[in-house]
């Protein structure tokens, strides 16, 4: 049985041979630790993060690389801009879309005296933008929301929310972990205060690597300090980017993975990857509205969505659907809550959750039609069974 | 290579040495001399007279330097004695 791999929005899979030949080419050639010392191993190390630095900037239409700082994943980036920028009295705004890396520190901060306000979406999961300017206030410094719903996969209009947010002097941060790679994104166009992201998923890089842009003139406060191998007389911390936010040696392996997945993508184009994930969508949207017993979540219109779907079997729970999906299909799929709480309350699909297929580069329409043969077996199954259980 | 250009940081370092060979300026990477300046790790050897051109083009493409040196260091003669280059 052909393993299918649909669970792209946890951490993609395959990735690029470039990717896992980047992290031996590090340990057989490399080898040494970035801007510590000036060998020659010591520079071909720095070479590979700054290459990696590089790409990402022109993916990102960054205007200045040293504006990136890398991260053990958008996790650490996102707490980086929250906790770097957060004080007691400040007023920030969120969505009830946002994944617990937005929402455990936020409730986290409000602890400690920062006042929250949770817009709500609608039940298909879009956000209105009025809701969102409804909630601004003067104390307001920041507003933060996800670019794609790790739930659904519904996209936010981040260009409209940052030029709504710029005209009253409030800070934006934008959670790319599912969008980054696979729908193109200028945080200059989209004029993007902060902008986070995961590095294995869409971009396709290792595990434990990640990433936060840093608009100039916007200062955070380091969530670590320690040692960056410059400034090295001053027993303070740098205050000029990247080292004041790359304190301790960096994940070079990882990196060096993923600025190979991110010239994998530049060399395909974002638009493509997009396009591509766009017709996995509208064709199991298309063929899973037409098996009874299937309830879809989320906007109907695929482009509205980046590369993530959630459905739920009636009679079946998502662990149920999950198991068999996996075992007698080979079809890996996340189930349950995806570690965002306030979505499912959202989608009223809180506590059991849903089940979720989450599209990448590599899936074919082929493998979509099995995954929708699948669950045509187990939709009339779980029906089946769920009349018998309840005889 | 008579000049030396230092940086507050490795990564305008190697920003600054691609950008350099990328424009045929000659360029090499070396451990930075704490003498010149207590900053960065490395250190980028140049042409000193060429230090409008290179220091225009850096400021250019946002690399920020820390200082900019006549640098002859006596690992030279070492290298002339042992008749090459450090291969970098």
């Amino acid at each position: 049985m052909a393993l299918i791999y649909f669970d792209n929005a946890a951490t993609s899979w395959p990735k690029p041979a470039d990717v896992c030949a980047a992290l031996g080419d590090y340990f057989g050639d490399a080898g040494g630790n970035p801007g510590r010392s000036g060998h020659r191993m010591s520079v071909a190390a720095a070479r590979v993060v700054e290459n990696a630095r590089e790409g990402l900037a022109e993916l990102l239409h960054a205007s200045d690389p040293s504006r990136l700082v890398f991260t053990q994943n958008a996790t650490h980036a996102l707490n980086l801009a929250l906790y770097g920028l957060l004080r007691p009295g400040d007023h920030v705004v969120t969505t009830s879309l946002e994944h617990n890396s937005v929402m455990r520190p936020l409730r986290h901060l409000e602890t400690l005296g920062v006042d929250l306000t949770v817009v709500d979406c609608t039940q298909d999961a879009m956000l209105d933008l009025n809701s969102v300017r409804r909630a601004l206030r003067p104390a307001t410094r920041l507003l933060v929301t996800t670019h794609g719903s790790n739930v659904v996969g519904t996209l936010i209009p981040v260009g409209a929310l940052a030029a709504l947010v710029r005209e009253l002097n409030v800070l934006y941060l934008v959670d790319a972990s599912q969008t980054v790679g696979a729908i193109p994104i200028d945080v200059q166009e989209m004029g993007l205060d902060l902008l986070a992201f995961s590095g294995h998923k869409g971009l396709l890089g290792p595990t434990g690597t990640g990433g936060l842009y840093i608009r100039e003139g916007v200062i955070l406060s380091p969530l670590m300090r320690g040692g960056t191998g410059s400034d090295s007389a001053n027993q303070t911390q740098p205050e000029f980017l990247p080292d004041a936010y790359e304190s301790g040696t960096l994940n070079v392996a990882g990196i060096a993975g993923l600025g190979a997945g991110v010239r994998f993508l530049l060399e395909i184009g974002i638009e493509a990857v997009q396009t591509h994930e766009r017709k996995l969508v509208e064709q199991f949207l298309a063929g899973a509205s037409e098996i009874s017993g299937i309830t879809l979540y989320g906007p109907g219109d695929a482009s509205l969505r980046c590369g993530v779907v959630s459905f739920n079997v009636a009679g079946a729970m998502p662990s149920e659907v999950g198991l068999i999906l996996d075992e007698s299909f080979g079809i890996m799929a996340r189930t349950g809550l995806h570690c965002a709480p306030s979505a499912h309350r959202t989608l009223r699909t809180f506590p059991t959750g849903t089940v979720r297929f989450g599209f990448g580069w590599f899936n074919t329409p082929a493998e979509v039609e099995v995954a929708l043969d699948a669950l045509r077996e187990i939709s009339v199954w779980a029906t089946k069974g769920a009349a018998v259980w309840t005889a | 290579m008579d000049g030396l250009i230092s940086f507050f940081a490795s990564h305008h370092a190697i920003r600054a040495e691609l950008a350099l060979k990328r424009t045929g300026f000659a360029a090499q990477l070396i451990p930075g001399p704490k003498e010149l300046s207590p900053n960065c790790g490395v250190a980028l050897r140049f042409d000193y007279d060429q230090r409008e051109p290179v220091l225009a083009m850096l400021t250019a493409k946002n690399v920020r330097v820390d200082g900019v040196h006549f640098y002859r260091p006596r690992t030279d003669e070492w290298n002339v004695r042992r008749n090459g280059e450090r291969a970098m």
